[in-house]
Formats: C-alpha cells, structure tokens, sequence
C-alpha cells in the first residue's frame, strides 16, 4: 500500500502543482512551454538549460572558473562558470516515456473523459470516482470552482476521496487560497510554495495507505 | 447486487453488442453507446501508458457513485465490459463466463463475420439465461 503521485489542475486544464513519492519510473523533464511554472520545479525546463549549458561548454576551465571560449551564440546566463556547482547531476532513474508535460495532458484527459462518461451514463450528476489497473488506482475529487485533484495509489487502496478533500480543504484553503503571493487562475503561474508542499507531504506522510 | 449492461467492444474501438438488464442507469441510443464505447476503448490504452511504477494493465474498473464498469480485455484485443452496481464481487467471473459463451455461440458460428456486431440468437439467449 502506497501513494504514488499528486496532481491538482485549475479549471482552465493546466497542471498547477504535482507532487511524488513513491513512484519509481520518473517523470522526464517536460518540453519547453509545455507546463508553468511554478508546478513542479524538478521537470520544469527552465531549470534545464544551465545546466545544459555548462556540461556542453567544454572550452571553459571549470576549476579557474575562466570562460576561455563559449560556442553557443547566446549565453543562457551571464556566468555560466556559476552554474557549474559543486553538486554532481544526480545519474537519472528509470524514465517514463512521456515528458511530464505530455504526461498531464494525459492524466487531465481520462479524468475529464471518464468524468464526462459517467455522467452520461448515469443520466443524473454523478462524479467519477476511481479506477483501477493492475499497477495503480487513479482517484479523483473535484472541488465545485473546478479545480481537480488526482492522486495515483496502491490497486489495493480504498477509495481516497476523503484524503483529496483533506488536501484541499486543509494544506490547500490554508496556503494557496488564503496566500496574497499565490496567484490562482492567472493561467500563468503553478500554485507550488514552500508550506503547501510541505504540509501536503506531511498529510500524506501521515496516512495510514502511505507506508 | 445488480448487473445494469454488456457491451462487447472489438478490437478496433467499435461496439458489436450493447445489452442492458436491470433499470438503474437511463437508455442511450445506440448512437450515444457507440460513442461511449470508442471513448472506452481510447481511454483504456492510454491508462496502461500512466503507470508510476512499470508496464501495467489497462483499466480493470471505473467506478462512478452508485455504479462501476468492469473491463475484461481478452488475448485478442476484444473487451467485455459489465456495468454492474457497485458491490458486485461475482463481475470478474460472470465477465469470463460471458467470455465463454462467446468463444461457443459467436467464434463458433459460421455465419458470423468477425468484428462485426454480434446477431447470433443463440448468444442472446444464452446471455440472458446468465445474466437476465
């Protein structure tokens, strides 16, 4: 029994925070312009290209921290000696085959089409709920501004509806509406801060399904 | 306790037998079933792709507030879905008998053209006697 991963979308269908734990095929960086900023920090490309840049440089000395020559036109940073820190690049794990931002699309796309089936099924309003394959259990709860939170977790949980409302009616009142600097619907910024994932952590840490 | 449908999807994404049983859910038109079906069939391929952890199945269950689909995906790409209500411990194994009736009344029948829908009496008759 565990939990997986954390993904909330606003009602304009962009991802606007994600989180992990104990997923062991990593999500891949996302392409350019394919997600906000401000979701997730560790996919999101501008991150990337320092980086990038520095390990490609190769004419530069890294320990006199001198540019003796730079073949790239123009200079992602002004010092890109900089950016070449102490911390070795971590070797990646296993990938997913998707990019994070592909990845989204997909998950926002069976949650609003399984959404839009059930409804149609049912003749009335009633929500998806869940479903299971034989690896994970996707469970959603949509909240009535439109925002949906998706969790993906052990086949053999229950459903976790109630840890969904929590999210939002706990770690997400509290930090994201109630926060002046977050700036919801703005369509161009994430809701990620400091305290909403910590407290989001520290709720699904807490869980009895998370061991 | 309640099976509410069947379809039988093909592997191409289309519907060849819609039923439905017990009331609970409202009557579609076919149309509507067809399409419900084909988005079935999309959204079932890409869940297999957004595992978290390595190469998974394809939905086995969707579950809305009062009632739950469950999807059986043969060897051959054809699915059995059952619409049941949601405590139906019994819709694994009603799927896979559902699966030997067609294998009998269906695969076995000359006269039908596969991947086509399903008008063979002795299907329905013997899908009635289960689940009806």
């Amino acid at each position: 029994m565990t939990i997986y991963s954390l993904y909330i979308f606003d009602r304009h269908c962009a991802c606007v925070y994600y989180q992990d734990w104990h997923r062991t095929v990593r999500p891949k960086m996302a392409v350019e312009g394919g997600m906000l900023p401000a979701v997730y920090a560790p996919v999101y490309p501008q991150a990337n290209p320092d980086t990038m840049y520095g390990n490609r440089n190769t004419f530069s000395a890294p320990s006199s921290g001198i540019v003796v020559a730079v073949n790239d036109d123009v200079p992602h940073t002004p010092l890109p000696t900089q950016t070449q820190s102490p911390i070795a690049p971590i070797p990646p794990p296993p990938t997913s085959s998707l990019s994070f931002d592909e990845e989204a699309k997909l998950v926002y796309g069976v949650v609003l089409s399984l959404r839009n089936m059930i409804r149609k099924l049912s003749g009335k309003d009633e929500q998806f709920v869940n479903y299971q394959t034989s690896t994970y259990k996707l469970h959603l709860y949509e909240t009535t501004s439109g925002y949906k939170f998706v969790i993906l977790s052990d086949p053999a949980a229950d459903s976790l509806r109630f840890v969904l409302r929590q999210i939002y009616s706990g770690p997400f009142l509290e930090y994201v509406v109630r926060n002046p600097l977050v700036e919801m619907n703005s369509r161009e910024r994430g809701i990620d801060n400091e305290y909403f994932r910590m407290s989001t952590d520290r709720l699904v840490r807490g869980l009895t399904v998370f061991q | 306790m309640t099976i509410f449908g069947l379809w039988v999807i093909n592997k191409a994404g289309g519907l060849v037998y819609e039923r439905s049983f017990a009331d609970g859910l409202p009557h579609l038109t076919s149309n509507e079933y067809l399409v419900l079906a084909g988005t079935l069939h999309g959204i079932h391929a890409i869940t297999s792709r957004l595992s978290p952890t390595g190469s998974s199945s394809g939905a086995h269950v969707i579950s809305g507030e009062t009632f739950k689909m469950n999807i059986l995906l043969t060897a051959t790409g054809t699915k059995f879905v059952l619409l049941t209500s949601l405590v139906e411990p019994t819709a694994d194994s009603v799927l896979q008998k559902v699966y030997e009736i067609y294998a009998d009344a269906v695969m076995k029948n000359p006269f039908h053209t596969p991947e086509m829908p399903i008008r063979t009496e002795g299907f329905d008759t013997r899908i009635g006697a289960l689940l009806g």
